[in-house]
């Protein structure tokens, strides 16, 4: 259990455009273009082809987890299939130690003509459970899956739901010594995905390596202890999740004025802590940039400040210094302290720094971000924090 | 790799492992094979069971199925054996039925079981691109899955062998023995066309036309006498010629398979070789050797399946 970990070093995977010759009549042709042809070494691109995903290095050790995030296509899917040994890298190595649990495509072994009584043995056994252990921990799988009137009908009378739900109680029981996640969060009603959600948080904090794919940015927040955001197979950023979650986030809405020469310039913000936030607390926080006096109608132009939730991409909170009446010097450097209570939900956020032009409401150019996560306790649920203060007055001291 | 903007904090990093040089020999990478295929054995029987339930699941025949095909066999070979003797004017004795009615069973064995393994592969392609195991168990329990219908067959024919006039004798202790090399022969035939009809799809339409005439190759109607001397050797060249004659020969005849035995040519000329022992060497052979290069070469070429299939 000790030896436990995943590691990947320098792997590129490169895949090819368009059809693959899959008949014996195109075979002849294709032999003979090897043969004549040159050649052909690991790091070239043949017509057609394209790297899947390019030079990807990490580590999970025991007790971390990792979390992988970008858009369609940013090659997640091909890092989860070479960590699986379904797919071998083209560059580079993989190498994962351990027994693999992987919650991918839960219901992908499932044969439609059996129940779903014959598909829990059928579908424990191709992930790796002793048909032993199976039947031990069977009731227990039918329990979690809340479909036990159903176990004897044949799984192709069964909805989407029912069948996520089954596939993911019998990866949830593989009881392995290396997690992997992939998109799994996303099955059945809101009552199921709270109770797998619960499972993976548990898996996820047993002390086993994890690596976990999701859409869900506040889950990759509240599991991951790193997070690698992928760009076209690349690594574009690994560190703090909540970084990479802003960084991907505020990759979208973008109307991007490159190195925009506008009236001001931002330099930074920072805030104070890299803490989390507690929810209806202060978070402190430095804006430095300076002014273009040439370029600056002092009138017109501000710095502006805006909260984006990274789950939904919605704004509940934009500002700025002509709006809060701070004046900003009329040529040169400048630095704000600015003091937010955050009376948000816990989530993760990025703060984005623009500049605003007054007489257009338009943002003309935007600026660095920051990213915080705010967590609560168990003291509030719903859509706002508003600092409740309460005290038993009934019944009055003696 | 690590990028500083924002404050990225990088987790601390342990020295990474050396990676894996992968074993290049035939024997250790069959000595992992077996392993592998030892630790999933559990798989190997969920699998083939749920071959067998697909099969029977809503099927009118049943069990009637395993008795369909070598009836046949048996049917049509009567019908060449009555035509050729009619032409010769022989006639066609209980013992020539009771033969073909033994050889039947190992070549609808066969048979069946290659036109189940050959798309054993690329008819699980959502199991093969979504989840990591050892490969071999679809193809392994796709020829295991026919031996249901092959031990229900052989009931019946044994049951029915004694009426064709049969005395089982010690002889017929070669018979598990032969039945342990037609399932290597037919589980290596098995892995290498399964692979092979996962890169090219047009195997699968060859297959079927060489088990259709692989029947006229393989001595099931005829006994290897009925070739000639020099036929009857050329015959047995065919790695499954000596398990069928070498069933007939103990099982009918109650013939020793570690003698050699001469036959008369029906209408004179040389002696004809029917059997020698080196026949069995020859076709455990081709069971341990294919099944050995097979396993391996399948392996070798397994980590390609979930991108070309």
């Amino acid at each position: 259990m000790a030896d436990a970990g995943v590691w990947f070093e320098q792997v590129s995977k490169r895949f090819h455009r368009g059809e693959v010759h899959d008949s014996l009549r195109d075979l002849v042709p294709a032999l003979a273009r090897r043969i004549m042809g040159r050649k052909r070494s690991a790091e070239e691109l043949q017509e057609g082809d394209f790297w899947a995903v390019r030079n990807v290095s990490f580590q999970v050790m025991p007790g971390e987890t990792l979390g992988i995030i970008g858009g369609n296509g940013a090659g997640k899917s091909t890092v989860l299939k070479m960590l699986t040994q379904i797919l071998r890298p083209t560059l580079g190595w993989a190498k994962v130690e351990g027994r693999i649990g992987a919650l991918i495509e839960v219901s992908a072994g499932f044969h439609p003509d059996l129940t779903g009584r014959e598909n829990v043995f059928l579908q424990g056994s191709i992930r790796g459970m002793p048909s032993a252990m199976l039947r031990q921990q069977f009731d227990s799988i039918v329990e979690f899956s809340g479909i036990s009137d159903f176990i004897d009908t044949p799984v192709k009378r069964y909805s989407s739901g029912m069948n996520a739900r089954l596939g993911f109680a019998i990866a949830a029981h593989l009881n392995p010594e290396v997690l992997i996640i992939d998109e799994v969060l996303a099955v059945g009603d809101f009552g199921f995905q709270s109770k797998a959600f619960n499972r993976i948080q548990e898996l996820a904090t047993s002390g086993i390596p994890v690596v976990i794919v999701s859409h869900q940015m506040d889950r990759i927040a509240t599991l991951c202890s790193c997070a690698i955001l992928l760009e076209q197979g690349a690594v574009a950023y690994m560190g703090k999740p909540a970084d990479a979650i802003a960084r991907y986030t505020s990759g979208f809405n973008q109307t991007r004025t490159e190195d925009h020469k506008g009236p001001i310039r931002i330099d930074s913000i920072r805030p104070h802590s890299d803490l989390p936030v507690e929810s209806g607390t202060d978070l402190t926080l430095t804006i430095t940039g300076s002014v273009l006096g040439t370029e600056c109608d002092a009138d017109r132009h501000s710095v502006l400040f805006q909260v984006r939730s990274s789950q939904t991409g919605t704004v509940p909170f934009a500002s700025s210094t002509a709006r809060l009446g701070v004046p900003l010097p009329a040529d040169g450097e400048f630095r704000l302290e600015l003091r937010l209570q955050m009376n948000l939900t816990p989530g993760v956020y990025a703060l984005e720094t623009g500049v605003y032009d007054e007489r257009t409401s338009a943002i003309i150019a935007r600026g660095p971000t920051a990213s915080v996560q705010v967590g609560a306790g168990a003291s509030f649920a719903g859509q706002v924090q508003l600092n409740p203060r309460i005290l038993l007055a009934v019944p009055a001291l003696p | 790799m690590i990028e500083a903007e924002g404050g990225a904090v990088a987790a601390p990093r342990i020295a990474p492992a050396p990676p894996v040089v992968p074993r290049k020999s035939l024997i250790g990478d069959l000595r992992v094979i077996l392993r592998d295929l030892w630790q999933t054995r559990d798989l190997l029987i969920q699998l083939t069971r749920r071959d067998l339930t697909i099969r029977y699941k809503q099927a009118v025949m049943g069990l009637a199925w395993a008795i369909l095909t070598p009836l046949l066999i048996v049917l049509s070979g009567l019908l060449i054996r009555m035509a050729m003797a009619k032409f010769a004017g022989a006639k066609v004795g209980m013992a020539s039925m009771a033969g073909i009615a033994v050889k039947s069973l190992p070549w609808s064995f066969f048979v069946s079981s290659i036109s189940f393994a050959t798309p054993s592969l690329s008819g699980n392609m959502n199991l093969v691109t979504k989840i990591y195991f050892p490969r071999e168990v679809l193809t392994i329990s796709a020829v295991l899955a026919n031996s249901k219908d092959f031990l229900v067959g052989l009931v019946v024919v044994s049951a029915a062998l004694p009426f064709m006039g049969v005395h089982y004798g010690a002889a017929v202790l070669w018979a598990p023995f032969l039945m342990v090399i037609l399932l290597g022969i037919t589980t290596a035939s098995g892995l290498f066309l399964a692979c092979a009809n996962l890169f090219f799809r047009d195997i699968k339409y060859i297959v079927q036309l060489l088990l259709t005439f692989g029947i006229f190759f393989t001595p099931v109607f005829f006994e290897t006498t009925l070739l000639g001397a020099r036929g009857a050797r050329l015959a047995m060249l065919n790695p499954l010629a000596p398990v069928l004659e070498g069933l007939r020969l103990s099982v009918v005849e109650g013939h020793n398979l570690l003698r050699p035995l001469i036959g008369t040519a029906p209408h004179g000329g040389p002696d004809i070789l029917m059997w020698s022992p080196w026949y069995l060497v020859y076709s455990l052979g081709w069971a341990t050797l294919g099944l050995a290069l097979s396993l391996v070469f399948f392996r070798r070429l397994s980590y390609l399946f979930a991108e070309y299939i």
